[in-house]
């Protein structure tokens, strides 16, 4: 019966049909509905942490605004994105234990350090243009509430990317110190951007488009991130650091094979700045703590 | 004689300038995510009310509004001993601080409201319709916060630092807005070591090109 159920299920969502929280879900389709949310909701909380050191280094007013801005969108992000894990049965409280104690994961980019105002430039043009290839693919998600949550996030990122691109333009076009601090954290942030969409998973094998919870394969995602980004990056006279990059006869990107195991490894907590950044959390959680416990008791 | 315009909009923007670069200090690491949210629109909009400043400034200086938030020696600064002290991990401080301003500065407002030159009046009444809200969020804090006796000890310590963001003139209004004695106030001075390393860290991108790059 539930068999039965299950097959009805997924012949809908696989045919483009959306379900509500209310709806009777398949317990494999809710455990990785909520595994693969969690992530992107942590992803956008570790996302602030990585750019929060140069809030206070903004060159300008104008830069400072724009940069508080951007940040904070990616913590109502993360606002909104919890909800909905918490609608699927998991708490805000469980999904903020299970990130700093390292059980659940984050995006690969946020397990790296940054190290100019290049870097700032660089995360809000192309890690924000990366990340909105894959939230616009997630408009169509199987799961309505995450897909309408998505709309609001790609609106979103759509102004970082401007931010990004003009940050980036004001010193691509400035000094030669200037230029050399876009074309260095452009050259060091290559391979974590090869690594974002995930390994090419051929389409039939990936459980996230079997239950229409992603509607494009990684690859399919990489390639409409080089088409788009790579003729700009090129345009302003940076370079990239992949002697093998270009586009076939074919219309296909070709590259260096990224290093994959590298990518497993940075995910499960062994990046440059992982544990760094999980124990800046953890500190930073246990300085407040007791302001949950006055305002929250019940939850204490 | 009466001080020249510039140096109360210096006061007045290097005071919001200040709190709102501390205040973004909590951006991604409040106690709450909608903290996190509510504190960043505070500091965004503190920045804007010192860009206004600024601008206004800027204009009788023959200047421009980034050059005096950012090019200025760190001794050239004015801002209160309130607004300077960084306060990350330190929710009690940050809400005692919070609330202690937000009080000060409606006292400020309300007397800025009321000035003869217009464009100060006008520049109060539009600065004054974003803090309504950010008093509303300081008082619900209070509230909540006011039986701690770790935000009783941070109140303490700031009232006579929060008594100095005011000219002497406007002090007894605030005493009778928090319910509070006057004390011996802790008056403007030359900003200590602890601005100098915030002043360090804001001025470090900027002052990392030649003077006029653009950012």
């Amino acid at each position: 019966m539930s068999d039965a159920r299950t097959a009805e299920f997924l012949e809908f969502v696989q045919a483009g049909g959306q379900v509500e929280t209310d709806d009777w879900l398949p317990e494999e389709y809710r455990k990785r509905l909520i595994k693969f949310i969690e992530m992107h909701g942590n992803s956008e909380l570790m996302g602030v942490l990585p750019e929060r050191d140069w809030i206070l280094r903004a060159p300008t007013l104008q830069r400072k605004l724009a940069l508080t801005a951007k940040i904070q969108d990616e913590v109502g992000h993360c606002q909104l994105i919890y909800r909905v894990v918490e609608d699927l049965g998991k708490p805000r409280a469980q999904c903020l234990d299970d990130l700093i104690s390292g059980k659940s994961k984050f995006h690969n980019v946020f397990h790296y350090p940054t190290r100019s105002w290049g870097d700032v430039g660089v995360i809000a043009w192309l890690v924000d243009a990366a990340a909105i290839i894959s939230q616009k693919a997630l408009l169509k998600c199987s799961y309505a509430p995450y897909a309408r949550v998505m709309k609001k996030v790609c609106w979103e990122e759509s102004f970082h990317i401007l931010h990004g691109r003009d940050t980036v333009l004001a010193m691509v076009t400035g000094t030669p110190e200037q230029f050399e601090l876009v074309q260095e954290a452009v050259t060091r942030w290559w391979e974590p951007l090869m690594h974002f969409h995930g390994t090419p998973i051929p389409a039939d094998e990936d459980p996230m488009l079997h239950w229409r919870i992603k509607s494009q394969g990684n690859e399919e995602a990489r390639q409409q991130f080089l088409d788009g980004y790579v003729p700009q990056i090129l345009e302003l006279g940076l370079e990239l650091p992949d002697p093998n990059l270009r586009k076939n006869e074919g219309g296909l990107w070709e590259y260096t094979e990224p290093d994959w195991e590298k990518l497993t490894a940075v995910v499960t907590g062994h990046g440059p700045a992982s544990q760094e950044r999980l124990a800046f959390r953890r500190l930073s959680r246990a300085d407040v703590d007791w302001v949950s416990r006055v305002m929250l008791p019940e939850a204490a | 004689m009466t001080r020249p315009r510039t140096d109360l909009l210096l006061e007045l923007a290097d005071d919001e300038l200040i709190l709102g670069w501390r205040d973004s200090e909590w951006t991604g690491i409040a106690p709450f995510l909608e903290e996190d949210v509510a504190f960043s629109s505070i500091a965004q909009n503190e920045i804007g009310h010192a860009r206004a400043l600024y601008e206004l400034a800027a204009r009788d200086l023959g200047t421009d509004a980034d050059v005096l938030a950012f090019d200025r020696r760190p001794e050239e600064y004015c801002c209160a001993p309130l607004v300077q002290a960084g306060l990350v991990g330190d929710w009690a401080g940050t809400i005692a601080r919070h609330f202690l301003y937000e009080a000060a500065d409606a006292v400020r407002i309300e007397a800025l409201k009321a000035s003869p030159d217009a464009e100060l009046a006008g520049i109060a009444a539009k600065i004054d319709r974003e803090e309504t809200y950010h008093r509303l969020h300081a008082e619900m804090w209070e509230l909540r916060l006011r039986d701690e006796p770790r935000f009783r000890a941070a109140f303490e310590v700031r009232w006579p630092l929060a008594l100095g963001v005011l000219a002497p003139d406007l002090r007894p209004r605030l005493a009778e807005r928090v319910g509070r004695e006057e004390v011996e106030p802790v008056e403007r001075s030359t900003p200590g070591t602890e601005f100098e390393a915030l002043w360090n860290e804001m001025t470090m991108v900027r002052r990392s090109a030649p003077t006029g790059a653009q950012w």
